[in-house]
Protein backbone atom coordinates (compact mmCIF):
# COMPACT_ATOMS: atom_id res chain seq x y z
CA UNK A 1 0.00 0.00 0.00
CA UNK A 2 2.70 2.61 0.86
CA UNK A 3 4.71 1.50 -2.20
CA UNK A 4 1.66 2.08 -4.37
CA UNK A 5 1.45 5.53 -2.47
CA UNK A 6 5.28 6.44 -3.78
CA UNK A 7 4.83 5.05 -7.17
CA UNK A 8 1.41 6.89 -7.87
CA UNK A 9 3.25 10.36 -6.33
CA UNK A 10 4.18 11.74 -9.86
CA UNK A 11 0.38 12.60 -10.26
CA UNK A 12 0.35 16.34 -10.46
CA UNK A 13 -1.23 17.71 -7.31
CA UNK A 14 -0.77 21.16 -8.25
CA UNK A 15 -2.12 20.95 -11.37
CA UNK A 16 -5.12 23.08 -10.47
CA UNK A 17 -4.54 25.77 -7.97
CA UNK A 18 -7.49 27.47 -8.65
CA UNK A 19 -9.25 24.42 -6.66
CA UNK A 20 -6.63 24.01 -3.57
CA UNK A 21 -8.57 24.43 -0.65
CA UNK A 22 -5.25 23.91 1.92
CA UNK A 23 -1.48 22.84 2.13
CA UNK A 24 0.52 20.53 3.87
CA UNK A 25 2.74 22.09 6.11
CA UNK A 26 4.32 19.64 8.17
CA UNK A 27 5.02 16.00 7.26
CA UNK A 28 6.83 13.09 8.97
CA UNK A 29 7.35 9.09 8.40
CA UNK A 30 4.64 7.62 6.39
CA UNK A 31 2.00 10.54 5.77
CA UNK A 32 0.03 10.70 2.75
CA UNK A 33 -2.84 12.58 0.83
CA UNK A 34 -5.63 9.61 -0.92
CA UNK A 35 -7.53 11.90 -3.68
CA UNK A 36 -10.41 9.76 -5.59
CA UNK A 37 -9.03 6.16 -3.93
CA UNK A 38 -5.41 7.49 -4.74
CA UNK A 39 -2.47 7.60 -1.91
CA UNK A 40 -0.08 10.15 -2.81
CA UNK A 41 2.95 10.85 -0.02
CA UNK A 42 2.08 13.77 1.78
CA UNK A 43 4.82 16.50 1.19
CA UNK A 44 5.40 19.83 2.54
CA UNK A 45 3.58 22.43 0.10
CA UNK A 46 1.48 19.98 -1.53
CA UNK A 47 -2.36 21.45 -2.44
CA UNK A 48 -5.01 20.22 -0.70
CA UNK A 49 -8.52 19.39 -2.68
CA UNK A 50 -11.98 19.02 -1.01
CA UNK A 51 -12.85 15.67 -0.34
CA UNK A 52 -9.07 15.05 0.30
CA UNK A 53 -8.55 12.18 3.16
CA UNK A 54 -5.26 12.83 5.25
CA UNK A 55 -3.83 9.45 6.29
CA UNK A 56 -0.65 8.46 8.88
CA UNK A 57 1.07 5.22 9.14
CA UNK A 58 2.49 4.12 12.37
CA UNK A 59 5.31 6.50 12.87
CA UNK A 60 3.63 9.12 10.88
CA UNK A 61 2.75 13.01 11.99
CA UNK A 62 0.57 15.43 9.49
CA UNK A 63 0.28 19.09 9.40
CA UNK A 64 -1.87 21.25 7.04
CA UNK A 65 -3.84 24.62 6.97
CA UNK A 66 -6.37 25.47 5.02
CA UNK A 67 -7.43 28.88 3.43
CA UNK A 68 -9.36 30.14 5.97
CA UNK A 69 -6.69 29.71 8.65
CA UNK A 70 -8.23 26.28 10.06
CA UNK A 71 -5.38 24.17 10.95
CA UNK A 72 -5.84 20.44 11.11
CA UNK A 73 -3.14 17.92 12.58
CA UNK A 74 -3.08 14.15 13.06
CA UNK A 75 -0.95 11.59 14.77
CA UNK A 76 0.26 8.19 14.19
CA UNK A 77 -1.93 5.94 12.64
CA UNK A 78 -4.76 8.44 11.70
CA UNK A 79 -7.05 8.79 9.10
CA UNK A 80 -9.22 12.50 8.50
CA UNK A 81 -11.63 13.34 5.48
CA UNK A 82 -11.72 17.05 4.51
CA UNK A 83 -15.47 16.11 3.45
CA UNK A 84 -16.77 19.80 2.91
CA UNK A 85 -14.90 23.53 2.12
CA UNK A 86 -16.67 26.16 0.82
CA UNK A 87 -14.51 29.87 1.84
CA UNK A 88 -16.12 32.58 -0.53
CA UNK A 89 -17.46 35.08 1.85
CA UNK A 90 -18.74 37.39 -0.62
CA UNK A 91 -21.00 35.26 -2.60
CA UNK A 92 -21.85 33.67 1.46
CA UNK A 93 -20.47 30.46 0.67
CA UNK A 94 -18.97 28.91 3.71
CA UNK A 95 -18.66 25.58 4.80
CA UNK A 96 -16.47 22.93 6.41
CA UNK A 97 -16.95 19.86 7.36
CA UNK A 98 -14.46 17.32 8.52
CA UNK A 99 -14.68 13.58 9.30
CA UNK A 100 -12.45 12.13 11.46
CA UNK A 101 -11.87 8.59 10.94
CA UNK A 102 -9.33 7.05 13.30
CA UNK A 103 -6.77 7.88 15.86
CA UNK A 104 -5.91 11.16 17.23
CA UNK A 105 -6.42 14.43 15.17
CA UNK A 106 -6.53 18.35 16.80
CA UNK A 107 -8.77 20.96 14.77
CA UNK A 108 -7.83 24.55 15.48
CA UNK A 109 -10.28 27.11 13.71
CA UNK A 110 -9.70 29.51 11.62
CA UNK A 111 -12.08 32.58 9.66
CA UNK A 112 -14.85 29.87 8.95
CA UNK A 113 -15.78 29.23 12.59
CA UNK A 114 -15.49 32.83 13.54
CA UNK A 115 -17.78 33.99 10.63
CA UNK A 116 -20.23 31.09 10.77
CA UNK A 117 -19.74 28.77 13.97
CA UNK A 118 -22.53 26.61 12.44
CA UNK A 119 -20.91 26.09 9.38
CA UNK A 120 -18.48 24.14 11.32
CA UNK A 121 -18.97 20.38 11.89
CA UNK A 122 -16.50 18.31 12.94
CA UNK A 123 -17.71 14.42 13.29
CA UNK A 124 -16.90 11.22 14.59
CA UNK A 125 -18.74 7.86 14.04
CA UNK A 126 -20.20 8.53 17.33
CA UNK A 127 -20.76 12.28 17.66
CA UNK A 128 -21.21 15.95 16.15
CA UNK A 129 -18.73 18.34 17.66
CA UNK A 130 -20.05 22.05 16.99
CA UNK A 131 -17.85 24.65 18.06
CA UNK A 132 -17.37 28.43 18.94
CA UNK A 133 -13.85 29.16 17.55
CA UNK A 134 -12.25 27.37 19.66
CA UNK A 135 -9.55 24.05 19.47
CA UNK A 136 -10.66 20.85 19.88
CA UNK A 137 -8.57 17.05 19.85
CA UNK A 138 -10.63 14.34 18.82
CA UNK A 139 -9.28 10.93 18.74
CA UNK A 140 -11.42 7.89 17.42
CA UNK A 141 -10.89 4.31 18.21
CA UNK A 142 -10.66 1.70 15.50
CA UNK A 143 -14.16 0.01 15.41
CA UNK B 1 -15.84 -9.25 29.93
CA UNK B 2 -16.39 -11.40 26.78
CA UNK B 3 -16.48 -7.98 25.03
CA UNK B 4 -12.89 -7.13 26.66
CA UNK B 5 -11.08 -10.13 25.89
CA UNK B 6 -12.43 -9.46 22.07
CA UNK B 7 -10.89 -5.96 22.61
CA UNK B 8 -7.63 -7.29 23.44
CA UNK B 9 -7.40 -9.78 20.68
CA UNK B 10 -8.05 -7.15 18.14
CA UNK B 11 -5.50 -5.05 19.56
CA UNK B 12 -3.09 -7.82 19.34
CA UNK B 13 -3.85 -8.41 15.80
CA UNK B 14 -3.33 -4.70 15.17
CA UNK B 15 0.28 -5.23 16.98
CA UNK B 16 1.20 -8.32 14.75
CA UNK B 17 0.45 -6.41 11.47
CA UNK B 18 1.67 -2.82 12.50
CA UNK B 19 5.10 -1.84 13.52
CA UNK B 20 4.49 0.12 16.56
CA UNK B 21 3.89 -2.82 18.72
CA UNK B 22 5.14 -1.33 21.91
CA UNK B 23 3.12 1.80 21.79
CA UNK B 24 -0.27 -0.58 20.84
CA UNK B 25 1.04 -2.76 23.87
CA UNK B 26 0.78 -0.13 26.11
CA UNK B 27 -2.45 1.11 25.13
CA UNK B 28 -3.95 -2.16 25.91
CA UNK B 29 -2.43 -2.15 29.62
CA UNK B 30 -4.15 1.26 30.46
CA UNK B 31 -7.56 0.64 28.87
CA UNK B 32 -7.87 -2.51 27.87
CA UNK B 33 -11.80 -3.21 28.86
CA UNK B 34 -13.71 -1.09 27.04
CA UNK B 35 -15.93 -0.98 23.31
CA UNK B 36 -14.92 1.08 21.10
CA UNK B 37 -14.83 5.23 22.47
CA UNK B 38 -14.24 8.11 20.72
CA UNK B 39 -12.82 11.27 22.91
CA UNK B 40 -13.76 14.74 22.20
CA UNK B 41 -11.40 17.54 24.14
CA UNK B 42 -11.81 21.67 24.32
CA UNK B 43 -8.13 22.65 24.27
CA UNK B 44 -7.09 26.66 24.38
CA UNK B 45 -6.24 28.50 21.43
CA UNK B 46 -2.71 29.56 20.81
CA UNK B 47 -3.33 32.58 22.45
CA UNK B 48 -4.69 31.06 25.34
CA UNK B 49 -8.21 31.87 25.49
CA UNK B 50 -11.11 28.72 25.22
CA UNK B 51 -14.05 28.95 23.21
CA UNK B 52 -17.12 26.12 23.76
CA UNK B 53 -17.96 22.97 21.86
CA UNK B 54 -20.82 21.08 22.15
CA UNK B 55 -20.27 16.98 21.48
CA UNK B 56 -23.55 15.29 20.01
CA UNK B 57 -25.54 12.87 18.67
CA UNK B 58 -29.09 10.77 18.59
CA UNK B 59 -29.12 10.03 22.31
CA UNK B 60 -27.90 13.77 24.06
CA UNK B 61 -25.04 16.32 24.20
CA UNK B 62 -22.56 17.62 26.45
CA UNK B 63 -21.06 21.18 26.42
CA UNK B 64 -17.33 21.65 26.69
CA UNK B 65 -16.42 25.05 27.96
CA UNK B 66 -13.47 25.02 30.01
CA UNK B 67 -9.48 23.96 29.02
CA UNK B 68 -8.96 20.35 28.60
CA UNK B 69 -12.88 19.53 29.53
CA UNK B 70 -13.63 16.19 27.82
CA UNK B 71 -16.29 13.68 26.90
CA UNK B 72 -16.22 10.23 25.87
CA UNK B 73 -18.71 8.70 23.62
CA UNK B 74 -19.71 5.36 22.80
CA UNK B 75 -21.25 3.89 19.67
CA UNK B 76 -25.29 4.56 20.35
CA UNK B 77 -24.54 5.98 23.49
CA UNK B 78 -24.99 9.89 24.79
CA UNK B 79 -21.99 11.99 25.00
CA UNK B 80 -20.64 11.08 28.79
CA UNK B 81 -21.04 14.34 31.59
CA UNK B 82 -17.73 16.29 31.36
CA UNK B 83 -14.38 15.73 32.84
CA UNK B 84 -11.39 17.47 32.94
CA UNK B 85 -7.93 16.23 32.00
CA UNK B 86 -4.87 16.73 33.20
CA UNK B 87 -2.53 18.31 30.76
CA UNK B 88 -0.36 14.91 31.04
CA UNK B 89 -3.45 13.34 30.09
CA UNK B 90 -3.58 15.44 26.93
CA UNK B 91 -0.17 15.10 25.85
CA UNK B 92 -0.51 11.26 26.21
CA UNK B 93 -3.29 11.02 24.00
CA UNK B 94 -2.72 14.28 21.54
CA UNK B 95 1.30 14.83 22.49
CA UNK B 96 2.02 13.88 18.51
CA UNK B 97 -0.65 15.24 16.51
CA UNK B 98 -0.38 18.23 18.67
CA UNK B 99 3.10 18.51 18.06
CA UNK B 100 2.22 18.45 14.17
CA UNK B 101 -0.16 21.48 14.30
CA UNK B 102 1.26 24.06 11.58
CA UNK B 103 2.04 27.74 13.67
CA UNK B 104 -0.57 29.89 13.65
CA UNK B 105 -1.28 32.08 10.77
CA UNK B 106 0.07 35.97 10.98
CA UNK B 107 -1.54 38.60 9.83
CA UNK B 108 -1.20 41.87 8.66
CA UNK B 109 -3.59 44.44 7.67
CA UNK B 110 -2.73 47.01 5.12
CA UNK B 111 -4.78 50.17 4.53
CA UNK B 112 -5.51 52.38 1.13
CA UNK B 113 -6.64 55.53 -0.03
CA UNK B 114 -10.28 56.38 -1.00
CA UNK B 115 -11.65 54.78 -3.97
CA UNK B 116 -7.87 53.91 -4.86
CA UNK B 117 -5.06 51.62 -5.18
CA UNK B 118 -2.41 53.27 -2.75
CA UNK B 119 -1.27 52.33 0.07
CA UNK B 120 -1.75 54.69 3.01
CA UNK B 121 2.39 55.78 3.75
CA UNK B 122 1.80 53.38 7.44
CA UNK B 123 1.30 50.24 5.49
CA UNK B 124 3.66 50.45 2.97
CA UNK B 125 6.13 49.42 5.59
CA UNK B 126 3.98 46.55 6.75
CA UNK B 127 5.45 44.88 3.29
CA UNK B 128 8.96 44.20 5.39
CA UNK B 129 7.23 42.78 7.87
CA UNK B 130 5.63 40.52 6.25
CA UNK B 131 8.31 39.74 4.25
CA UNK B 132 10.29 38.77 7.47
CA UNK B 133 7.02 36.36 8.70
CA UNK B 134 7.53 34.82 5.48
CA UNK B 135 11.19 33.80 5.80
CA UNK B 136 10.56 32.41 9.19
CA UNK B 137 8.11 29.75 7.88
CA UNK B 138 8.81 25.82 6.55
CA UNK B 139 6.55 26.05 4.04
CA UNK B 140 5.18 29.69 3.80
CA UNK B 141 2.23 30.57 1.72
CA UNK B 142 0.67 33.78 1.50
CA UNK B 143 -3.16 35.22 0.71
CA UNK B 144 -3.83 38.47 -0.13
CA UNK B 145 -7.25 39.14 0.39
CA UNK B 146 -8.98 42.90 -0.79
CA UNK B 147 -11.75 44.81 0.93
CA UNK B 148 -13.80 47.71 0.43
CA UNK B 149 -15.90 49.67 2.03
CA UNK B 150 -19.72 49.92 1.36
CA UNK B 151 -19.80 52.98 -0.67
CA UNK B 152 -21.00 52.43 -4.15
CA UNK B 153 -22.20 48.88 -5.91
CA UNK B 154 -20.98 45.57 -4.97
CA UNK B 155 -19.90 44.39 -8.30
CA UNK B 156 -17.29 47.60 -8.31
CA UNK B 157 -16.01 47.08 -4.95
CA UNK B 158 -15.54 43.59 -5.83
CA UNK B 159 -13.03 44.32 -8.62
CA UNK B 160 -11.78 47.41 -6.59
CA UNK B 161 -10.69 44.95 -3.68
CA UNK B 162 -9.51 42.34 -6.30
CA UNK B 163 -6.89 45.20 -7.76
CA UNK B 164 -5.80 46.07 -4.51
CA UNK B 165 -5.19 42.53 -3.55
CA UNK B 166 -2.99 42.69 -6.64
CA UNK B 167 -1.41 45.75 -5.87
CA UNK B 168 -0.08 44.09 -2.74
CA UNK B 169 0.48 41.02 -4.09
CA UNK B 170 2.80 43.32 -6.73
CA UNK B 171 4.35 44.56 -3.68
CA UNK B 172 5.13 41.56 -2.11
CA UNK B 173 7.03 40.50 -5.57
CA UNK B 174 9.13 43.57 -5.58
CA UNK B 175 10.29 42.71 -2.25
CA UNK B 176 11.60 39.38 -3.31
CA UNK B 177 8.53 37.37 -2.61
CA UNK B 178 7.74 34.25 -5.52
CA UNK B 179 4.63 34.46 -7.04
CA UNK B 180 3.73 30.70 -6.81
CA UNK B 181 3.97 31.18 -2.86
CA UNK B 182 0.74 34.13 -3.03
CA UNK B 183 -2.81 33.32 -3.85
CA UNK B 184 -5.06 36.45 -4.17
CA UNK B 185 -8.51 36.76 -3.56
CA UNK B 186 -11.37 39.45 -3.18
CA UNK B 187 -13.78 39.95 -0.68
CA UNK B 188 -15.20 42.81 -2.26
CA UNK B 189 -17.76 44.91 0.43
CA UNK B 190 -18.96 41.34 2.12
CA UNK B 191 -16.51 41.20 5.24
CA UNK B 192 -15.99 44.83 6.52
CA UNK B 193 -13.66 44.78 9.52
CA UNK B 194 -16.43 48.15 10.93
CA UNK B 195 -19.77 46.50 10.38
CA UNK B 196 -21.48 49.34 8.93
CA UNK B 197 -24.77 50.04 6.40
CA UNK B 198 -24.64 50.18 2.58
CA UNK B 199 -23.29 53.56 0.86
CA UNK B 200 -20.94 54.34 3.72
CA UNK B 201 -17.21 55.86 3.75
CA UNK B 202 -15.56 53.64 6.44
CA UNK B 203 -11.64 54.15 5.91
CA UNK B 204 -11.08 51.15 8.02
CA UNK B 205 -12.99 49.20 5.93
CA UNK B 206 -10.78 49.57 3.08
CA UNK B 207 -8.10 47.42 3.26
CA UNK B 208 -5.96 44.19 2.47
CA UNK B 209 -5.20 41.25 4.62
CA UNK B 210 -1.89 39.56 4.19
CA UNK B 211 -1.99 36.21 5.27
CA UNK B 212 0.91 34.33 6.01
CA UNK B 213 1.00 30.65 6.53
Amino acid sequence: MMVLGVVLAAMPADAQPSRAIGRVKIATGNAFVVREGTSMPATPGLALLETDSLKTGADGRLGVSLNDDTRISLGPDSEARLSRYRYAPAEGAIALVLNFIRGAAVYASGQIAKLSPDAVRLETPAAIVGVRGTTVAVRVDPE
Amino acid sequence: MMRARAGLAVLGLTCALASGCARVGRMAVDEPQRPPQDLAVLLPDSDGTVGRATVSNASGATDLSEARAATRISRNQAPSAATVLTDADVQREFGDALSSLPPVPQSFTLYFQFESEDLTPESKALVTATLRAVKERPVPDVLVVGHTDTTGPAALNFQLALRRAQTVRTLLMAAGLEESAIAVASHGEAQPLVPTPDNTYEPRNRRVLITVR
